[in-house]
């Protein structure tokens, strides 16, 4: 079966319409990056297409120290915005160039891991994710927004239209290691923000990619940094226990064991740089 | 299904063509225009064979729907050429002996010229790192990045 029907709505408005109308099966779009080559592969069949990329969702504006980015604006755009260099070298890490013309920001919430090496990023931020449906509109943060592997608390005929990212105070770092130096899938990425007062850690965000279901918070990490003053022991610690507590998976990029390995690794190296 | 129009400028020309739904631009240039340049290579996004221009900034083909370039610019391998000339990129390529099996070339030009349309002059690191996401399977990358640093050198600046 081929693709009976594909919709460019216009505005948000007239996609949640579409939605409304063609029920749960249709298959929403942005940049295409991750749904095309599904159905280039004749995996995914959808039989009705809304693709995002006119409907307004290309924007990136700021507000009370936060950041606000449609959801359709690509990852090439994140490159330039200054406001949180984090973004930007979290974007700087996903495919290449033609990809990250086409990518999204919103998009990239629903790669399915190794991929979404931007969202890692998000995470770190405490962004916060816009969800606009016929009832109107949610707010969650993303640590809620992901449920398991490649489910989300997106209900039926809702749509992300916005992340929401307070500009970060502190430290922030970005590190993926993978097979190559670009273009790469993540063996693990991870995306770090601290706040110190002084020595002492007064905040920690600690976000890991490509060690489990969906880009996902090292807690118990983040709790051993948070009054500490970022010394060896603490770093060793918090290192180990982000080791334990993600979910690493084996695929033919790395094993479980591999990816765990190289957590700790760079845990480690991201603190030591903040510890400088 | 619901055939659509869509018209958009293809290498400078006025184009209008009737595609079905989701039809991709790589499928569209290829099997109803005829232009086999743009390569079909792994049609996931991965290998870059594809790659064109869409107002100037490089895209995959293979993961565009046909209908999303309503409006704009495409360029494809096949409007560098002018007059039967070939274009110094192309020119360069051929030189420094950066065309093997030629599979992967189409892409690798169509992105140096993104590149050299933006930055006339670049350094060696920001060659290999525009070209990252297309692999060349034959030469080793080495005579495609002293073909687009040539192709700078020769166009002295003034962008291709």
């Amino acid at each position: 079966m081929t693709t009976q029907a594909y919709y460019l709505p216009q505005s948000v408005d007239e996609a949640i319409s579409l939605l409304a109308e063609h029920g749960p099966a249709t298959l929403v779009m942005a940049g295409g990056t991750i749904a095309m080559p599904l159905i280039n592969e004749g995996i995914s069949l959808p039989e009705k297409v809304v693709g995002l990329r006119q409907a307004g969702l290309n924007y990136v504006s700021r507000s009370n120290g936060t950041v606000e980015i449609g959801a359709t604006t690509t990852l090439t755009r994140m490159l330039t915005q200054e406001e949180i260099p984090l973004l930007g070298q979290a974007a700087y890490h996903v495919g290449g160039w033609a990809i990250r013309n086409m990518g999204t920001v919103g998009g990239n919430l629903f790669a399915p891991p190794p991929a979404g090496d931007f969202a890692v990023a998000l995470l770190a931020l405490d962004a916060q994710v816009v969800l606009v449906g016929e009832d109107g509109q949610r707010v969650l943060p993303l640590a809620e927004f992901y449920t398991g592997f490649m489910t989300t608390a997106l209900t039926p005929g809702e749509l992300v239209t916005e992340l929401r990212v307070p500009v970060p105070k502190g430290v922030t770092v970005y590190l993926k290691y993978g097979r190559r130096q670009a273009n790469t899938p993540a063996i693990v990425s991870l995306a770090a923000h601290l706040v110190l007062d002084g020595e002492k850690v007064t905040h920690a965000r600690l976000a890991l990619n490509g060690v489990g279901a969906h880009p996902l918070r090292a807690t118990r990490a983040e709790g051993v940094l948070v009054g500490s003053t970022l010394d060896e022991t603490a770093i060793t610690e918090a290192a180990a226990a982000a080791a334990e507590e993600c979910e690493p998976f084996t695929d033919p990029i790395a094993s479980e064991w591999y990816r765990r390995k190289m957590v700790n690794v760079y845990v480690r190296r991201a603190l030591a740089q903040v510890a400088g | 299904m619901a055939s659509k129009i869509v018209s958009f400028t293809l290498n400078g020309r006025e184009t209008e063509v009737i595609v079905k739904p989701l039809t991709t631009l790589q499928k569209l240039l290829r099997e109803q225009l005829g232009l086999t340049a743009t390569k079909a290579g792994c049609k996931q996004g991965g290998c870059g064979s594809c790659t064109v221009l869409v107002d100037g900034e490089p895209m995959m083909s293979c993961l565009l729907p046909v209908e999303d370039v309503e409006g704009q610019e495409v360029t494809t391998l096949e409007g560098l050429t002018q007059n039967g000339e070939l274009h110094a990129i192309q020119e360069t390529f051929y030189e420094k002996f950066a065309v093997q099996c030629g599979f992967c070339t189409p892409g690798m030009v169509m992105v140096a010229k993104a590149l050299l349309d933006r930055n006339p002059r670049p350094g060696r690191a920001e060659i290999v790192e525009a070209l990252t996401g297309n692999y060349c399977r034959c030469t080793g990358y080495e005579p495609i990045i002293q073909a687009v640093e040539e192709a700078a050198r020769r166009t002295n600046g003034h962008g291709v």
